[in-house]
């Protein structure tokens, strides 16, 4: 009944037609090959359900051995390896036992696989064919597998993997734990154990009592598993493709595996067993679970994806024609990008880079600093199972993705312009700072909202294990804020003319050594230009203020009991750390904004007048003025001359003057009455001819006014 | 209130301000619907993080961060009606139509932010996991499910919608579109919906609600509540995944980034530039996105010294202007102070050309740099990449020859044998240009490469 479902439903979509995809063959005539293709699989599961039944009687290795003996003897008499076809060299020889030395060890592990988690997990943990596991592997680990669903199936196949291990109510640990000789606590085997035992007999299990018996299941499983499948799978590979051969046989495997898995000891498999019991018992081992039919559905959906053909390839790139017309595409695409590197050397590499300049130096000492702490904190959580530290270290470890960020945003600032990023990577710089601000704020939200909480409802803290992590966590940070503040005035040196700035770097010096981190969060302000470092060092200064927060509320409730101190103080450093980010945040915005830099604003202001006063200048128009990053302020004019001037010369001189005036990327479109007649005579929209005939009507009328003048 | 009078007043508190702005905006009946919807936001926020705490549960707390993140965006969406009536001030050169860019920038990241918050208290929750309640958390599901999906699709968000086409699927994405491709081969009326890319908003909407469901189903089945925990991480991951390509597309708008996808369209132009009459090089590109789609741009153009710059202007101009709308073109030339090649009707121009403007020499230094054979002064920097946009912005002005102290008028007319004796030089250099132009045909048959080979050709007469 089951492989008449199992056949008919595996037929339907193989034998359907109106598929989209790539041209197939008819699949009609592969019907017959597919419905045995689904039988023997389905024997098989047979077999393998019997073998388990056999080897709760039989000892591992002699059913091994029995096993392996029958299909020789049985392979031998059909194939005639000795008689027939060339000689087997020494070379083979030695391949042959090799071979068959690997094929032991991995049929031993496969069948003690199968007296420890039954029959049902080792058919959905061991059929799967070859190109599944190819597939898997190589979605696993070269990251190329072909395109979302190849990642989706692999995907399917671990979750599949942890539903089996977490979540399947297989209580094999408790029952290994009652029996050291393993699980054998079904009645029956029981019963044959305490036979066994009061024969007096050497307790070994292949003692049985009549090996006769035993003739018919062996028989049916050497049959079921190794002949059958072995010649049917070498039929089907030849006769239908591989992954469709691979499709339908896993599926009904694990199909006729949860079948069976409900149903054997049931009576209504009575007369498949070929083990013929008289008592039946209802097994209580391995039984069905939500996990396991859960896990063997996403087995299912998995080797579905990865055992379909791969479209790889699909996504070539169009070279050209062949003379026949026909358009040639190139698939090699992929196998050119990977260039290879060794990871030795990279990391060497970027250490090389990160290291030579001051900034990133910083921030990557400070980081491992960091990460250190962290893993000390870590593993004293893990080892004193104390889930404050552990919850704490993780804490850090989220702070230190601020730090990575930064060290990230320093190295790419100072990599070569390329024709994306025409002007260079240093905004990278800019927008990590605004990151960091975001980030920040968020921080901030979130303590605020945590206290506020805390403030309606005061929790009862336990407070003795906070004090030592806080210090620490305190003292880690004044070594960042030292080391930050440090490379901070010195970008704030070589920073000209930031109005902010000057009347704060007092205060910097001064307090910087001071462990109160109050006087600090508006000493950043209006510091360098460098708003990542800026950013970095807020977080920094967040943490620390974190840490204070801590001490001090452990101080007042150990000392006074007021359990209100650690809110407020969380409230208070919610407040603290927003304030202190708006100022980072609005210059960044500024800058993103393509805003006229504040600091050159006057000194632009001036430049501009003085740009009215070149001779044979009529008028400027558009002038754009931003900074673009820390050491570019970029700049665009047009200007208007007249007729009789070089333009080069004004070129010149406007170069001169706005290179005074602190930008240093400037170009500057000089037009004359002659191009706004070219534009008009080029330009076919009529909409474009009305702004042309604007800008000559107000030519004319500024060249009136000069010749006037 | 009167708009225009407060506008004067350069000092006004920042709620003022802001009130001033939004007196902008108000005009319109679409403020007042983002509006509406804004407060049902901030009660249906405010009524799922009560719900949040009340089950305890994570999954449910990172659906409701998704709620904020609409509220974000219909801040955006108001950002964007207020770009489109605000003019260009003087400060602010180029518009605010960037404030719209950063709006979906920063409330992407935030979003991006919001998850990760969710996965590290996922992880802490993992080493102890608490008891779920399952007593709201199907409502609130339920509740920020229909909410998100009423905002979505009622509200038009031009910022967001423009983003979510423009930039690269996300994997939710790919996986939807790459399951629902099977689906619309059996069905293929549904194509309409699912191909070729969903809309990741109502994507990650449906998914995570989803999540929710089988989250409560498992609870209440078997109190599983580790499922809480982990389906909080997939709608965290999920929120990464959408928010991701968004960020990284607008982050590079806002890193003025020449966009990808226009490279070869000015490519072709820039090709056809320097193919004009009279250029010899293009570098110094500078092109990169405004806000989401208007193109801005500068370039530099060396021309040669007898071509007409105004003429070689208007047609570059007219050339990149059908791709870049704000656009400034530099025309430089080499050596611009000797006078230009005396051919036809430039020859009997010299003489008034001399009485007209008085050439100058330029200084010592002007002359030691000059190599004598060629008519172009060597490149300071070292030999340019081999394309001519990887030019960096350092060395922008090579056309600077004399420093701006020197006046270049008033040096008189003592000099004025000058010009003929640089005829001699100018004679010497009357080859290289012929072989400039004999060269450019032959480099355009390679594409990408234009501008840079001729600069080593020219030298060799």
């Amino acid at each position: 009944m089951e492989e008449k479902y199992g056949g008919d439903v595996l037929a339907g979509p193989g034998g359907g037609g109106g598929r989209l995809g790539p041209v197939d063959v008819p699949s009609a005539r592969f019907t017959k090959y597919i419905v045995l293709l689904c039988f023997t699989k389905f024997l098989k599961a047979v077999g393998l359900f019997e073998s388990y039944d056999l080897l709760k009687a039989v000892h591992i290795v002699q059913f091994i051995f029995i096993l392996k003996l029958g299909t020789a003897f049985i392979l031998v008499l059909f194939q005639k390896p000795f008689s027939s076809g060339k000689s087997i060299t020494r070379h083979q020889w030695i391949k042959i036992f090799k071979h068959a030395v690997a094929g032991c060890i991995i049929s031993l592990l496969w069948f003690f696989g199968l007296t420890l988690c039954g029959p049902l997990r080792t058919l959905l943990l061991f059929e799967h064919s070859d190109i599944v596991v190819i597939s898997l592997l190589s979605v696993l680990f070269t990251g190329s597998g072909g395109g979302p669903a190849k990642t989706r199936g692999a995907a399917f196949f671990i979750i599949a993997v942890i539903c089996l291990l977490l979540f399947d109510n297989d209580d094999l640990m408790a029952k290994m734990a009652e029996h050291p000789e393993g699980h054998h606590d079904s009645a029956l085997t029981h019963m044959l154990y305490t036979a066994i035992a009061f024969l007096g007999v050497a307790d070994h299990k292949s003692k049985v009592e009549s090996w006769f018996s035993l003739i018919t299941p062996f028989t049916t499983v050497i049959f079921f598993v190794m002949i059958l499948d072995f010649y049917v799978d070498a039929i089907c590979s030849v006769k239908i493709e591989v992954n469709k051969c691979a499709r339908y046989g896993s599926f009904t495997v694990f199909i006729s595996a949860l079948l069976f898995g409900n149903f054997w000891t049931h009576p209504i498999t009575d007369q498949l067993r070929a083990m013929n019991r008289a008592a039946h018992q209802e097994s209580t081992e391995h039984v069905l679970s939500g996990g396991v039919v859960v896990s063997a559905i996403f087995f299912i959906l998995s080797a579905n994806i990865l055992s379909s053909p791969s479209k790889r390839g699909q996504k070539g790139t169009l070279i050209g024609y062949s003379p026949e017309g026909t358009p040639l595409y190139n698939f090699m695409g992929d196998a050119f990008q990977h260039t290879s590197q060794s990871i030795p050397r990279f990391i060497k590499e970027s250490l090389k880079q990160i290291l030579e300049e001051n900034d990133s130096r910083q921030i990557f000492y400070f980081l491992c600093l960091n990460l250190l702490f962290t893993f000390v904190e870590l593993f004293y959580g893990v080892l004193t199972n104390s889930l404050g530290l552990i919850s704490d270290g993780f804490h850090m470890l989220f702070d230190c993705s601020a730090l990575v960020m930064g060290l990230f945003a320093a190295l790419m600032s100072r990599w070569k312009a390329t024709r994306i990023f025409s002007y260079g990577y240093g905004r990278i710089e800019i927008l990590s700072g605004f990151i960091n601000g975001l980030f920040l704020m968020v921080i901030a939200f979130f303590v605020f909202m945590e206290s506020v909480a805390r403030l309606i409802d005061p929790p009862e803290l336990d407070t003795h294990m906070l004090t030592p992590v806080s210090v620490g966590g305190l003292i880690v940070n004044l070594i960042g804020i030292c080391a930050f503040s440090h490379a901070h005035n010195h970008t704030h040196g070589a920073s000209q003319g930031s109005c902010h700035s000057s009347d704060h770097s007092h205060s910097h010096h001064t307090h910087s050594h001071s462990d109160h981190g109050h006087g600090h969060s508006h000493g950043p302000a209006g510091g360098g230009m460098n708003a990542n470092m800026r950013g970095v060092f807020l977080h920094v200064l967040a943490d620390t203020l974190g840490s204070v927060g801590v001490i001090v509320s452990t101080i007042l409730i150990e000392q006074f009991g007021w359990f209100i101190a650690d809110p407020l103080c969380s409230l208070f450093i919610a407040i603290l750390i927003f304030l202190s980010v708006i100022p980072l945040i609005k210059d960044a915005c500024q800058v993103l904004l393509l805003r006229l830099p504040p600091e050159y604003e006057k000194e632009l202001h001036l430049a501009l007048e003085k740009i009215q006063k070149i001779e044979g200048l009529i008028s400027y128009r558009d002038p754009h003025f931003w900074r673009h990053s820390a050491n570019i302020v970029a700049g665009t004019i047009h200007i208007q001359v007249t007729s009789d001037v070089l333009e080069q010369r004004i070129v010149q001189q406007v170069t001169g003057i706005l290179k005074d005036a602190g930008v240093n990327n400037l170009t500057i479109q000089v037009e004359k009455e002659a191009y706004f007649q070219h534009m008009s005579g080029l330009s076919t929209g009529f909409h474009d001819v009305l702004a042309m005939t604007k800008q000559m009507e107000s030519m004319k009328y500024y060249k009136d006014g000069t010749y006037i003048m | 209130m009167g708009t225009i009078h407060l506008f004067r007043k350069p000092q006004r508190s920042f709620f003022g301000k802001l009130l001033q702005e939004f007196g902008l905006v108000a005009a319109d009946r679409r403020t007042w619907k983002i509006l509406l919807f804004g407060v049902i936001n901030l009660t249906c926020t405010g009524f799922l993080l009560m719900w949040c705490s009340s089950t305890n549960s994570i999954a449910l707390t990172a659906y409701t961060y998704l709620t904020i993140f609409d509220l974000f965006s219909l801040m955006t969406c108001l950002i964007s009606y207020w770009v489109m009536m605000r003019k260009p001030s003087p400060v602010y050169s180029f518009g605010f139509e960037r404030l719209e860019v950063l709006a979906v920038f920063a409330s992407t990241v935030l979003a991006q932010l919001g998850a990760l918050f969710i996965l590290k208290e996922s992880v802490e929750r993992f080493l102890e996991q608490p008891e779920i309640h399952t007593g709201r958390l199907l409502v609130g599901t339920f509740v920020a499910l229909s909410f998100n999906l009423f905002t979505m699709l009622s509200i038009r968000n031009k910022p967001f919608a423009y983003v979510s086409e423009a930039a690269s699927t996300s994997w939710l994405q790919e996986h939807v579109a790459d399951l629902s491709r099977s689906v619309c081969g059996i069905i293929p009326g549904l194509s309409s919906v699912f191909l070729p890319r969903m809309n990741p908003f109502v994507l990650i909407d449906l998914a995570g609600a989803f999540a929710l469901c089988i989250t409560y189903m498992l609870i209440e089945i078997n109190n599983y509540f580790a499922v809480d925990t982990a389906s909080a991480i997939a709608i965290a991951l999920m929120t990464f995944g959408t928010m991701y390509p968004m960020s990284v597309y607008s982050g590079k708008v806002l890193l003025q980034t020449t966009p990808p996808h226009v490279i070869g369209q000015l490519d072709k132009l820039l090709r056809e530039v320097s193919t004009l009459d009279g250029v010899l090089e293009v570098r110094n590109e500078h092109f990169w996105t405004l806000g989401f789609g208007s193109l801005a741009g500068s370039v530099h153009v060396r021309i040669r010294r007898d071509a007409n710059e105004q003429m070689v202007l208007a047609h570059v101009t007219n050339r990149l202007y059908t791709l870049v709308s704000t656009l400034t073109v530099q025309i430089f030339k080499d050596d611009w102070i000797r006078p230009s090649l005396p051919s036809g009707p430039v020859a009997a121009n010299v003489l008034n050309f001399s009485d007209h403007h008085i050439i100058p020499m330029p200084p010592l230094k002007g002359i030691d740099e000059l190599n004598p054979v060629t008519s172009t002064p060597t490149k300071p920097s070292s030999p340019p990449p081999e394309f001519s946009f990887n030019t960096p912005g350092k060395n922008v002005n090579p056309v600077i020859l004399l420093n701006t102290q020197t006046r270049p008028y008033g040096l008189g007319l003592n000099h004025g044998h000058i010009p003929y004796s640089s005829m001699v030089n100018q004679g010497l250099g009357v080859p290289g240009i012929g072989a400039t132009q004999g060269f450019r045909t032959g480099f355009t048959n390679i594409p990408g490469r234009y501008g840079t080979n001729n600069r080593i050709g020219q030298p060799r007469p």
